[in-house]
């Protein structure tokens, strides 16, 4: 048998083509459909990913040039202060032994219920006098996005473990660090 | 579903994938014993715990497969010239890890928006680690996708090679953004050199699910391996039945509704 | 969702991903298989092969 292309016999490669053409024309759009997607991403990583959170002390010490603008704060719910307001939760939260007030409005999630669980809320500092357990503040935080940031820490809860959400020394150095451990 | 299996047996199994494929099965019934009944429940978390022994093994599972075609692509683009088939048994080791590497990262994905919907109280945030998450999952698909782009196999393997190292670089950076950036996302549930902050039996039912599932793993890719073997022994048998055919009966040119899949 | 349905519902969605893969490449390996006359059954390839190559 002679394989010898002839002029009206298409090369292998051009069958090649042919049977793939429609899905060629299917992938490369699946691949802009990709590209869309990475792009979108990673404008939306950029925007929110590098500074996810400010802890309590960097947003106390913000304070001035935050102003009204939106932002998320994190830190730990002290126990003994969380209380209900009429439908608003009233909590305070504590990192590096600075402490905010936080007004929540909305359900917060399940596992608030935790001592000392890390939680991260979306809001804006207000104008008003609180007081904290670390004294008297002119701001509390509003805020109407509860996020609970739960930790690395696993436990069975058949076992009987201690402050196990506070790690040690977490309230040592504050000068608070009786009152909040009251609870 | 036995017949299937039975009758394919003859063409992608053998002895050892066999035996392979019920050790498997048999370890993810022991995984799930264990990640669902005998661990207990979480001192914080509840039975929520239980989404650990998924969700962890199964990105393990990912890098690893990552990190298999990151290999395999390398040694495909070193070695290519010099072989006889061009080192193409390299491409479909890459090919075939991939492949399973997407979907654990896809179940890594579902199962942590899951998870997330019941710890943080949310199914998704644009955190530095779930954003690079998806970023490795979407550039791996991007990867299959190209594979798929008709060329010739050693030109396309060679594309899908570079493509493979470059998306590997992510790997690293999914690994360590809870380090480096602030998330929301907790840190690594295990690293080398730090002590465990899990407890005796989570932590022997999680290391237990890695080592289930990554008998699931090597049996998947296996069988994928031989299949894109199979692919392209057809592709390669089409070809050259088409062109036989032609040239002996004098046909006219092929249409494209002769060969849908 | 409680915890308990969210944890069946994860397990359940896994199982049933990774099962319908590792099926969709056994039959597809039978299925070219069958194509390739690997199996035994005829295939579309042997009947080519026997008007043509002659």
């Amino acid at each position: 048998m002679d394989l010898t292309p002839r002029e009206e016999v298409e090369s292998p490669e051009d069958v090649r083509r042919r049977i793939h053409r429609k899905r060629r024309w299917a992938i490369l759009a699946l691949s802009v459909l990709l590209v869309v997607v990475v792009a979108f991403v990673t404008a939306q990583g950029l925007r929110n990913a590098t500074l996810f959170f400010r802890n309590v002390d960097e947003a106390v010490a913000q304070r001035s040039e935050l102003q009204e603008r939106r932002f998320r704060i994190q830190g730990r719910v002290i126990p003994s202060t969380v209380r209900n307001e009429s439908g608003i939760t009233v909590f305070e939260i504590v990192h590096n032994c600075a402490v905010a007030e936080i007004r929540h409005s909305g359900d917060p999630p399940e596992l608030f219920e935790s001592p000392w669980i890390p939680v991260v809320l979306e809001g804006k500092w207000s104008e008003g006098t609180v007081q904290t357990l670390a004294g008297s503040d002119s701001h509390y935080f509003f805020s109407d996005r509860m996020l609970v940031k739960h930790t690395n820490e696993y436990a069975s809860a058949n076992e009987e473990r201690i402050s196990e959400a506070l790690p040690d020394g977490f309230l040592e150095e504050c000068a608070f660090d009786d009152l909040a451990s009251q609870s | 579903m036995t017949s299937a299996k039975g009758r394919s047996v003859k063409m992608t199994a053998t002895p050892f994938t066999r035996a392979l494929g019920f050790l498997a099965l048999a370890a993810v019934a022991v995984m799930a014993l264990l990640g669902l009944v005998v661990s207990p429940p979480d001192v914080v978390q509840g039975e929520a715990v239980r989404m650990l022994y998924l969700h962890v093994p199964a990105i393990w599972i990912a890098y690893g497969s990552f990190a298999v075609t990151s290999v395999s692509s390398l040694l495909f683009l070193r070695r290519g010239k010099r072989r006889e088939d061009k080192g193409r048994h390299y491409d479909r080791l890459g090919g075939a890890a991939a492949e399973v590497g997407v979907l654990f990262t896809g179940v890594t994905l579902i199962t942590g928006m899951l998870w997330g919907k019941v710890t943080w109280g949310t199914y998704w945030q644009w955190d530095a680690r779930l954003t690079t998450t998806v970023l490795l999952f979407v550039t791996y698909l991007g990867y299959l996708a190209l594979r798929r782009l008709p060329a010739d196999p050693v030109v396309r393997g060679r594309r899908a090679a570079i493509m493979a190292l470059i998306s590997f670089i992510n790997v690293p950076i999914v690994h360590y953004s809870v380090d480096w950036w602030r998330t929301l996302h907790q840190k690594a549930s295990l690293s080398v050199g730090r002590r465990p902050e899990i407890t005796g039996e989570m932590y022997w039912t999680l290391l237990y699910s890695a080592v289930a599932v990554t008998f699931v793993a090597v049996w998947l890719v296996t069988h994928r391996y031989r299949v894109i073997r199979l692919e392209e022994i057809r592709d390669e048998e089409m070809l050259t039945a088409l062109i036989s055919q032609r040239v002996s009966q004098d046909l006219p040119p092929v249409s494209d509704g002769d060969f849908d899949e | 969702m409680s915890e308990v349905a969210t944890v069946a519902v994860g397990w359940g969605v896994t199982a049933v991903a990774v099962a319908s893969y590792a099926l969709w490449v056994l039959l597809r390996g039978r299925t070219i298989g069958q194509e390739l006359d690997i199996g035994g059954s005829s295939s579309m390839l042997s009947d080519k092969d026997s008007t043509t190559d002659q």
